[in-house]
């Protein structure tokens, strides 16, 4: 199971550097054809919107494999390592109810709706499902390392 | 018991608590509470505050929202038939626009909605839409030619101006006042409130009142609220629409009246062109549009009742 | 609509307490809340429908173009470079190199957009070069957390663009500017309360680090210098949108870093991009989460009635703002800046204007009020970072932090008490 994180979180990596140097010139093609052509391109600002929308949610759970989001460790520090697995444990099951049901249901539901809804974006004309399918894709991986982390506590998350 | 029998509705628009529409949202639920003896009533959220428009339409398909209230244009995505209201000088005057909106054609495209979850349920003015220019007045479609006009990100909105002779540009509404301060875009296009609340008057100088558009704003509910009403609800939810229509249209034409003076009053030049001109520029446009014909002729027939 | 308040709280806490990420824990409330009034299929797509909406901004790209250029700017020598400007010119004085620490923090943080990066980039130099001048290790990483925030004043600055969408569309550019005052102000009075506290502790220190000449200084910072001047002046001048700027920031820091000072090499960037996008990623799902939970308050209507309870408490007005205050510090210490922001700008704001504050002067305000929670424990990003950077315990912060805090909360009182701190700069430039 390991193995198989390693490998999506490196394929992962390589996507969402690729995602954010697309970002970066996106928006500077945005000033070059305004300022220097003259000819404002009508589709750099919704594909940036639309690429943050995609690195915020999958870059989300990258990091949450690697433990990077934040929260309050005041409690861990007081329990024994055993009180600590079980309190690791309870964590990553609130995080895999929050990838289920907010993220996967409700993200495959905005997914259904908008598509059947036949719903596009105004510049791209790109389907809305396609911009909300971050959503579901982010919850599988949350999935996925949340089960990791449940039936291994020690799994390291992180690979550097 | 009976505060479980009791209806609330909840209505999130983007208009701010002193627009006439939201005065006029308040008048529904006024009337709602007044019809149903209180079982029934409204609760608004104005500015934006639960959403865009785009994402507050979405709310009512998903159904934690009851209702919004958005432009004919942007229900376009949703209900194409609403693509007519986009086409220029479908109506003759005021009481035509009215007549078809309140004839059995107004009333199918109301309920043309059903099948993406939202229905209809009334309309409110959003009067005529006309060209304001930074530089150079727009006396006819000629002066069009090589000017950059605003447009909303709507296919139908670019054909239109593009049809003038126009360069159609999409510019998000919140950005416009810059993009004519720096000149990103020579004019736009809107109604009176609209050009004097937004302040584009400041640095469009000219508003030519060729009146081409007249695009509703439409007031809809989520279809699986509508359905969840018995028909007596539904009856009670209608005529106090009517009524909060018949309120807002009083409201709007003093608001518009107000604004067309106030901008005369910052010494903004107010042209009234030869509307001729401008109609005949767009005649083959119109004739291009052969999907909405029907529709056209319905609109052209209910004029000469 | 107690039941729902009362839910929302609990639940919160509980998952807070328990050290589930933050971002989950506002999500998660949020979810049990909303189940209380709306069934569980519209209430989970509601909610993920909203968590996109929160990242669907323009203005917010800006923050991974920020963050980008600032580990850029970091790994780059352009940090590096900063620290000689400021010691070129301060490093002399007696307690000098504390001098040396805030200024160098606030010049990072007048090109970058958040107060981490600069912890990190300034404090992994300077925390280490200040011990071998004989400053105690606790003292030189508690000025580098506290100095690091002044750059969430001083543009660009990621948190006024979050404020800037929360308080419904205030002018990024005229936040920017109005940011520098209170910025430079806080600047001051950190380098105020650092010399007394050194003075007061008898702490002897001497020069370790070779002195920079005036002009050898001055000239190798110019080129991160003009950096300010293209990235404001653009925003300024309306070349470009503050989003824009940022990825123009991005280019010019990169050109700096890999092209003139060859300190950054390409095969470099794959990692500084991996990082960027993690820490992007981690402010946007708080972002996400925030505007899920704000949209539910306004759903329940919250923010009317918490406005009109505060405004029923009474009717001065520097009793309200005192109010307000306390209760942005108490949120500050237990919650991250940016869920702060969006979940508390729509409630509090209308209460500030009804006042007749500014958003321009209350956002100020809040920002720099929210600063001083970033410092301090349970929830505070900078103050951890500093910690890891500069190797030393949150336990043995805490002494050497009071006057620095102190320091903080005078530049609060005075920035409260007298809008023109904020507004002057901005009327100048007729940006308001
Ligand atoms: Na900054
Ligand atoms: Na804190």
């Amino acid at each position: 199971m390991n193995r198989l994180c390693n490998g999506i979180d490196q394929h992962l990596t390589t996507l969402l550097n690729a995602l954010l140097a697309f970002l970066v010139m996106d928006v500077t093609w945005q000033v070059i054809t305004r300022f220097l052509l003259a000819d404002p391109s009508s589709i750099t600002e919704e594909l940036a919107r639309f690429l943050l929308i995609w690195i915020g949610l999958v870059g989300a759970a990258q990091a949450y494999r690697h433990k990077m989001h934040l929260g309050i460790d005041l409690l861990a520090q007081k329990l024994n390592p055993v009180q600590g697995i079980w309190l690791n444990r309870f964590i990553h099951a609130c995080c895999l109810l929050f990838a289920i049901s907010i993220l996967i249901i409700g993200g495959c539901n905005l997914m259904w709706l908008t598509w059947t809804l036949e719903q596009f974006s105004p510049a791209m004309h790109l389907p809305m499902a396609l911009v909300y399918a971050a959503l579901p894709l982010s919850g599988v991986l949350i999935c996925l390392y949340a089960v990791q982390f449940i039936i291994d506590p020690t799994a390291a998350g992180v690979t550097e | 018991q009976t505060e479980q029998e009791s209806i609330n509705l909840t209505l999130a628009h983007g208009l701010d608590n002193r627009h006439p529409v939201h005065l006029a949202m308040v008048h529904l639920d006024e009337q709602l509470r007044e019809l149903s003896q209180g079982t029934m009533h409204i609760t608004i959220y104005p500015s934006g505050q639960l959403g865009s428009e785009r994402e507050v339409i979405e709310l009512l398909q998903i159904g934690s929202l009851a209702m919004t209230k958005v432009s004919a244009s942007s229900l376009e995505a949703f209900v194409p038939e609403m693509k007519i209201f986009s086409l220029p000088y479908l109506f003759e005057d005021n009481d035509h626009f009215w007549r078809v909106l309140n004839s059995d054609l107004g009333q199918q495209l109301l309920a043309a909605g059903d099948r993406y979850r939202v229905r209809g349920l009334g309309y409110y003015d959003a009067g005529s839409r006309s060209f304001y220019a930074t530089e150079a007045p727009i006396h006819a479609p000629a002066d069009l030619a090589g000017k950059k006009i605003r447009v909303m990100n709507s296919q139908s909105a670019i054909n239109m101006v593009r049809a003038m002779g126009g360069a159609a540009t999409p510019v998000s509404w919140g950005e416009l006042y810059t993009a004519l301060q720096q000149g990103v875009v020579d004019g736009a296009e809107n109604n009176p409130p609209s050009f004097y609340l937004s302040k584009h008057y400041e640095v469009a100088r000219y508003y030519t009142l060729d009146e081409h558009t007249a695009i509703p704003d439409v007031m809809i509910i989520g279809t699986h609220v509508w359905d969840a009403l018995n028909p007596q609800q539904q009856a009670w939810l209608k005529t106090a629409m009517d009524r909060s229509t018949e309120y807002q249209r009083a409201l709007w034409q003093q608001a518009s009246d107000e604004a067309l003076a106030a901008v005369e009053a910052a010494g903004v030049t107010v042209i009234r062109p030869d509307k001729t001109l401008f109609q005949t520029s767009v005649k083959d446009y119109l004739a291009s549009q052969s999907s909405l014909l029907p529709l056209m002729q319905q609109i052209a027939a209910e004029a000469s009742r | 609509m107690a039941t729902m308040t009362l839910v929302l709280i609990v639940v919160f806490f509980l998952l807070l307490a328990t050290n589930v990420p933050i971002a989950i824990a506002i999500a998660l409330a949020t979810l049990a809340t909303l189940l209380l009034t709306i069934d569980a299929l519209p209430a989970v797509t509601t909610i993920a429908q909203r968590v996109a909406a929160g990242m669907d901004s323009f203005a917010l790209l800006a923050i991974p173009f920020f963050i980008l250029s600032g580990y850029i700017m970091g790994q780059g020598g352009i940090a590096r470079r900063l620290i000689d400007f400021a010691l070129a010119i301060v490093g002399k004085l007696p307690g000098g190199l504390a001098f040396v620490n805030v200024i160098a923090c606030a010049l990072f943080g007048s090109i970058s957009g958040s107060a981490v990066a600069a912890t990190s980039a300034i404090g992994g130099f300077m925390v280490p070069a200040m011990e071998k001048a004989g400053y105690p290790r606790s003292f030189s990483t508690a000025v580098t957390v506290t100095a690091s925030t002044t750059g969430m004043l001083i543009p660009p600055s990621n948190i006024l663009i979050v404020y800037s969408l929360a308080s419904g569309g205030v002018s990024i550019a005229a936040l920017f500017i109005a940011g520098y005052l209170p910025g430079i102000l806080v600047a001051l009075a950190l380098m105020v309360a650092a010399a007394l506290y050194l003075k007061a502790q008898g702490i002897s220190t001497r020069q370790a680090i070779e002195p920079v000449p005036l002009m050898k200084g001055i000239v190798g910072a110019l080129p991160s210098l003009i950096m300010i001047v293209l990235v404001i002046g653009g925003i300024i001048l309306g070349w470009f949108t503050p989003t824009e700027a940022g990825a123009i920031a991005v280019l010019y820091s990169l050109a700096l870093a890999v092209g003139l000072y060859r300190e950054i090499r390409w095969a470099d960037l794959a990692g500084i991009l991996n990082k960027s996008v993690s820490t992007t990623a981690i402010v946007m799902l708080l972002i996400g989460a925030s505007a899920a939970m704000s949209w539910l308050l306004s759903y329940a209507t919250l923010p009317q009635q918490i406005s009109e309870a505060l405004l029923a408490v009474t009717e001065n007005p520097i009793l309200i703002l005192l109010i307000i205050n306390l209760l942005l510090l108490v949120i500050g210490t237990f919650m991250d800046m940016t869920p702060a922001v969006l979940i508390f700008t729509p409630i509090l704001l209308p209460v500030a204007e009804s006042l007749g504050l500014s958003p321009l002067h209350f956002g100020i305000m809040m920002i720099l009020n929210l600063s001083i929670g970033l410092c301090t424990p349970p929830v505070g990003s900078v103050l951890f970072v500093g910690c890891s950077v500069g190797k030393t315990s949150i336990a043995s912060l805490i002494r050497p932090m009071l006057p620095l805090y102190l320091a903080m909360l005078v530049a609060l009182v005075l920035v409260t008490l007298f809008p023109s701190i904020s507004e002057w700069l901005p009327a100048q430039l007729g940006l308001i």
